[in-house]
C-alpha cells in the first residue's frame, strides 16, 4: 500500500511543480525539464504500481528490471538494432522515400497521371499494407531484404501523396512570376516548386519514420534470421523474458524518437521561412 | 488486491457449492490454432464428456504469439497445453507449472529436408540453412544440435538457423535446406505443395534419440493445493482422456468435430482427417499418465544442450501423478 | 459525360495498367514453380502451357486477379453471412473492433487536445510524450498487451479495440490541437470583448473552427484503427476476423485466401474513409463552411 501512496504523492508533487514551471519564464531549460519530469513521473508510477500490486514480472516487469536488463544485454540489443533499424528500416526508408519523391516529380508534369494516381495513392495510403508482410517475406526471403521491401511499400504512398500535394502548393502568381522570368522547367522546379513543397515533403518524411520502424519489426514476425528486434521480441515473449522484450521496446522507442527528431531538425533548417516554424 | 481476488474466488466457489451441482468452469488454453492436434478436447466438449463430469469447459485457441505459460500466469486459463521443454524453461523462470497429464506419448517433431539440397544424413548439416520454430519450440532443436556438436550461430562449420514462419515456404522456395515439421501437419503441407516423399529426407526427433515430450496438460502448482481445484482437474483429465480415446477410434468423426469448432474457417477436411490419423499414432501409447522414463529423458536432453542449456538444474515437483491416478483408476 | 471521363478516366487507365502489371508479375513469379513441377515429371512446358499453369495454381506465389475475384465472390455472395467461412462475417468481426477502438481513440484524442489547448502545463509535458508513444512498436507487442489485458479481466473485443485506440488517438490529438488553435487572435479578442465565458468561446468559436481539421484526422484515424484491429487479430489464436484469415492463409500457404482478405480489408478501409468524407461534407455544409 505504501508504494501506491508514495506514487500518488509523487505524482501530485510533480504535477504542481510542472504547472508552476509552465507558468514561469519559458527558458530552453524549462522547455526540456517539463516533459522530462512528466516522463519520470510515469516511470515512478509504473514502478510503484508493479511493486504495490505485486504484479508478476512475467506480465509486466518494473522499469528498474528493464533498465538492468538493458544495460546487461547491450551487445545483443546493438546487433538487433543494426539488423532491424539500419539494414531493414533505414534502407527501406531511403529507397521508398526517394522512389516516391521521384515518382511525384514525374507525375507532377502530367495532369493526366496526377489525376489518376492521386486518388489511388490516397486509397493505398489508407490500406493495411502491413498485411502484405507475409507475402513479401515469401518473395524476398528471410533476411533484411524482405523487411526492407515491406518498409518501401509502407512509406511509398504516404510520401507520394504528400510530395504531390506539396508540388501543387505554389500559387498561380508565383508560377506566373517564374514564367515572366522565362525560367525553364527545371529552374522553376528548383527555385519555386521544391522549396514551396518542402513543408509537405517533410510532413511525409516524418510520418514515414514511424511507419518504417513498425514495418521492419512486424515483418520479422513472419520469418527472420535469428537476430533482429522483431525476432527478439517474439522469441523472448515465448521464453517469458519480459524484461528483455521491454528493453527492445525501449530501443525501438529511442530509435524512433531520434529518427523523428532528426527529421524535425532538418525540417527546421530547411523550412525556416514557413509560418509554422516561426515563433 | 490478490487477497481480494482470492476472496472473490472463494466466495464464488462457496456460492457454486450452495447452488448445488452447478457446473464448474474450466478454461483450457491451447498451444496453437484449432486443429486435430487438439481433437481429444474438442471431442470431449462436443460429445458431452465434460458435461457428464459436471464441467463447463471453454477452449481458447492459441496462435503464433500466444505463450500458454504467460496466459496461465495472467489467470487467463486454468489448464494450458504446452511442450515440456518450454514448460520446464518457464518453470526455471519462476512460474510454477506442473504437469498433471500427458496424452501425447511420442514426439511428432521432425526435420524435413530436400534431397536436392544435398542432405542425406545429419552429417550433411554443416553450412546448411535450417528452418526452426522459435517461441519456446526451439529447445528440442538446440539440444539436438548440441548433441551433434554443431554451432547454431551461423559460423563456419555450423548451421545457419532461420526463424521459420508458420508455414513450409522456406523449403518450397529453397531458402532453407530443411524445415521443422510435425508428422501430422507441416509434412503434409510439403507433400500437398507437390513435393513427393522421394524428394525428401526426414529426421524424426524420436529416431534421433532427442525427442522431448509434447502437448501435456499443465496447471499452476499453487492451484493444486486447493482440493476443489484438484477435484475439478481429476474430472477434467478423465473426460479429456475419454475424448482422446474416442478420437483415436473415430478419427474421421473427430476431425469433423474439430472443423465444426474452427472459427477461422480456414481448415480443410482432407487435411484435418489426415492430421487426426497421424495424431492418433502419437497419443495411442498414453493413457494420460506421464511416463517417468520419458520425463527423465526429456530433462536429460534439455540439461545437456551444450553451452546454453535450456534448463540449468534438474527440476523438482514439475509433475504429479496425483491427478491422473485419481482420474484413471 | 466528358466531365465524368475527366475524373474517372485517368484513374481507370492507371487501374488497367496495374491489372496488366499484376498479370505479368503473376506469370513471372509463378513460372519457377510450374517449371520445377514439370521438370520433376520430366516434361517441358510450352509457353501457353506455362501461362495457363501460372494462372491456375492452387497455392501460387502471386495469384492472378481473377483467382482472387473468384475467391471473394465465393466467400461473400455464395456463403451465408453467418457462416464461419464467409468473408462478410470475418469483416464484421474486424469492423466491430475497429469502430469501438476508433470511438475510444477519438474521444481520448479530443479530450487530450482540449486539455493541451487550455493547459500550458499539459501542452508542455504531455505533447512530446504523445509523439514518443507512436514510436513504440505497439503492433509488435500486441500479443503481449492482449495477454496482459486478459490478466486483468479484459478479453474479447476490447483488447483489439485498445490497440486500435492506441493507433487512432494520435492523429486526432495532433489535428484537434491544430484545429482548436485555428481561430486567430482577432476572433478570440472579439469573444473577449463580448465578455464570453471560456465555455462559450469553446463551443461557439474554437470547436466549430476545428471541424475541418477534426475530419481530416478522423480519416487517418479510422484507417489506423483498422490496421490496429487486424494486427490485434493476427496473434490471438486466429479465432476470427480478417487478421485471422491473413494468419491462417499464411500458415497454410493459401495465398489466394491472403489476397482476398487483403482486398476485403482494402475495401473496408476505403468505405470507412469515404463514409467519414460524406459525414464531413454534410456537416461542413450545414455549418456553412463549404458550399
Amino acid at each position: 500500500m505504501s508504494w501506491i501512496v508514495t506514487a500518488v504523492v509523487f505524482w501530485l508533487a510533480m504535477w504542481t511543480l510542472n504547472v508552476r514551471l509552465a507558468k514561469g519564464e519559458q527558458t530552453r531549460f524549462v522547455k526540456i525539464l517539463v516533459p522530462t519530469l512528466f516522463g519520470v513521473t510515469l516511470l515512478v508510477l509504473w514502478e510503484s504500481f508493479v511493486r504495490g500490486f505485486s504484479i508478476s514480472p512475467i506480465l509486466l516487469p518494473p522499469p528498474s528490471a528493464i533498465a538492468a536488463r538493458f544495460v546487461s544485454s547491450l551487445p545483443t540489443l546493438w546487433e538487433d538494432f543494426v539488423q532491424t533499424f539500419i539494414k531493414g528500416a533505414l534502407s527501406g526508408y531511403v529507397i521508398g522515400c526517394s522512389a516516391a519523391f521521384l515518382t511525384a516529380i514525374a507525375v507532377d508534369r502530367s495532369d493526366f497521371l496526377k489525376r489518376g494516381l492521386l486518388p489511388i495513392g490516397n486509397f493505398v495510403a489508407a490500406l493495411p499494407i502491413i498485411g502484405m508482410a507475409p507475402i513479401l517475406v515469401m518473395w524476398f526471403g528471410f533476411d533484411w531484404q524482405s523487411k526492407s521491401a515491406v518498409v518501401v511499400i509502407m512509406v511509398f504512398f504516404p510520401m507520394l501523396v504528400n510530395t504531390v500535394a506539396g508540388l501543387s502548393a505554389k500559387d498561380a502568381i508565383q508560377t506566373d512570376l517564374m514564367n515572366t522570368y522565362g525560367a525553364s522547367y527545371w529552374q522553376s522546379l528548383f527555385k519555386l516548386g521544391l522549396p514551396a513543397a518542402m513543408p509537405f515533403i517533410f510532413n511525409g518524411l516524418k510520418i514515414c519514420t514511424t511507419l518504417a520502424l513498425i514495418g521492419a519489426i512486424v515483418a520479422e514476425f513472419f520469418g527472420s534470421p535469428i537476430r533482429g528486434m522483431g525476432f527478439r521480441i517474439s522469441t523472448e515473449v515465448g521464453r517469458l523474458a519480459l524484461d528483455m522484450v521491454w528493453a527492445e521496446i525501449t530501443v525501438a522507442a529511442l530509435a524512433g524518437s531520434a529518427f523523428y527528431g532528426t527529421m524535425a531538425l532538418i525540417e527546421k533548417a530547411v523550412t525556416f521561412w514557413h509560418p509554422s516554424q516561426r515563433n | 488486491m490478490k487477497n481480494m481476488i482470492k476472496g472473490a474466488l472463494t466466495g464464488a466457489l462457496m456460492f457454486g457449492a450452495a447452488a448445488a451441482q452447478a457446473d464448474d468452469d474450466v478454461t483450457l488454453q491451447l498451444k496453437w490454432v484449432t486443429q486435430a492436434q487438439f481433437a481429444g478436447y474438442y471431442v470431449a466438449l462436443d460429445k458431452g464428456f465434460y458435461e457428464e463430469e459436471g464441467l463447463n469447459v471453454t477452449i481458447k485457441p492459441g496462435g503464433p504469439d500466444i505463450a500458454p505459460a504467460q496466459v496461465i500466469a495472467g489467470g487467463g486459463a486454468d489448464v494450458v497445453l504446452d511442450w515440456m521443454p518450454s514448460a520446464l524453461a518457464s518453470r526455471e523462470k519462476g512460474l510454477d507449472l506442473v504437469n498433471i497429464a500427458q496424452p501425447y506419448k511420442s514426439s511428432g517433431m521432425m526435420l524435413t529436408c530436400r534431397k536436392d539440397a544435398g542432405i542425406e544424413t545429419p552429417a550433411d548439416f554443416p553450412d546448411k540453412t535450417l528452418g526452426v520454430w522459435f517461441f519456446g519450440n526451439e529447445y528440442p532443436f538446440l539440444s539436438w544440435m548440441s548433441k551433434l556438436g554443431l554451432k547454431t550461430d551461423g559460423s563456419e562449420g555450423g548451421v545457419t538457423v532461420l526463424k521459420q514462419g508458420f508455414n513450409v515456404d522456406p523449403l518450397l522456395q529453397k531458402q532453407a535446406a530443411c524445415v521443422s515439421t510435425m508428422t501430422y501437419n507441416e509434412y503434409w503441407q510439403v507433400i500437398d505443395a507437390g513435393l513427393t516423399p522421394e524428394d525428401l529426407v526426414v529426421f524424426k526427433y524420436e529416431d534421433e534419440g532427442v525427442s522431448t515430450l509434447e502437448d501435456g496438460m499443465y496447471v499452476l502448482g499453487s492451484n493444486l493445493e486447493d482440493p476443489a481445484f484438484r477435484d475439478k482437474m481429476v474430472r477434467f483429465v478423465r473426460a479429456s482422456m475419454k475424448g482422446w480415446k474416442y478420437a483415436e477410434q473415430n478419427t474421421d468423426e473427430a476431425a469433423d468435430i474439430v472443423l465444426e469448432n474452427d472459427a477461422s474457417g480456414a481448415q480443410t477436411e482432407k487435411h484435418q482427417r489426415r492430421m487426426m490419423s497421424e495424431v492418433a499414432k502419437l497419443t495411442a501409447g498414453s493413457n494420460g499418465a506421464l511416463d517417468i522414463a520419458d520425463y527423465e529423458r526429456t530433462v536429460q536432453s534439455l540439461l545437456q544442450a551444450g553451452s546454453d542449456p535450456v534448463i540449468t538444474k534438474v527440476p523438482e515437483g514439475a509433475w504429479t501423478h496425483e491427478i491422473s491416478d485419481a482420474a484413471l483408476n | 459525360m466528358t466531365k465524368l471521363w475527366h475524373t474517372a478516366g485517368p484513374v481507370l487507365s492507371i487501374l488497367l495498367v496495374l491489372a496488366l502489371l499484376w498479370y505479368g508479375a503473376a506469370i513471372a513469379l509463378n513460372a519457377a514453380w510450374a517449371k520445377d513441377k514439370a521438370s520433376r515429371i520430366d516434361k517441358t512446358l510450352s509457353f501457353s502451357e506455362l501461362v495457363a499453369d501460372t494462372m491456375s495454381q492452387e497455392k501460387p506465389l502471386l495469384p492472378a486477379p481473377h483467382q482472387v475475384v473468384k475467391e471473394i465472390y465465393e466467400t461473400t455472395v455464395l456463403k451465408k453471412i453467418t457462416s464461419k467461412r464467409s468473408l462478410v462475417w470475418h469483416s464484421w468481426i474486424t469492423l466491430s473492433a475497429t469502430l469501438l477502438g476508433f470511438a475510444f481513440g477519438t474521444v481520448l484524442g479530443v479530450l487530450l487536445a482540449v486539455g493541451i489547448v487550455y493547459s500550458r502545463a499539459m501542452d508542455m509535458s504531455v505533447m512530446p510524450w504523445v509523439i514518443t508513444s507512436q514510436t513504440i512498436p505497439i503492433l509488435a507487442v500486441a500479443p503481449m498487451i492482449i495477454v496482459v489485458l486478459n490478466a486483468v479481466g479484459v478479453s474479447g473485443l476490447l483488447p483489439k479495440a485498445f490497440i486500435s485506440m492506441y493507433l487512432s488517438f494520435f492523429p486526432v490529438v495532433v489535428g484537434m490541437v491544430k484545429g482548436l488553435r485555428a481561430p486567430d487572435q482577432m476572433q478570440l479578442d472579439q469573444m473577449r470583448t463580448w465578455s464570453a465565458p471560456k465555455a462559450t468561446s469553446f463551443w461557439k468559436l474554437r470547436l466549430p473552427s476545428s471541424m475541418p481539421y477534426l475530419f481530416a484526422s478522423l480519416k487517418i484515424g479510422i484507417a489506423a484503427s483498422l490496421v490496429g484491429a487486424i494486427v490485434g487479430e493476427l496473434p490471438t489464436g486466429a479465432v476470427a476476423g480478417l487478421g485471422a484469415r491473413l494468419l491462417a492463409g499464411s500458415y497454410y500457404g493459401q495465398t489466394i485466401q491472403i489476397w482476398s482478405a487483403l482486398i476485403c480489408a482494402a475495401v473496408l478501409a476505403a468505405s470507412l474513409v469515404a463514409l467519414i468524407g460524406m459525414i464531413e461534407r454534410i456537416t461542413l455544409r450545414r455549418m456553412g463552411m463549404v458550399q
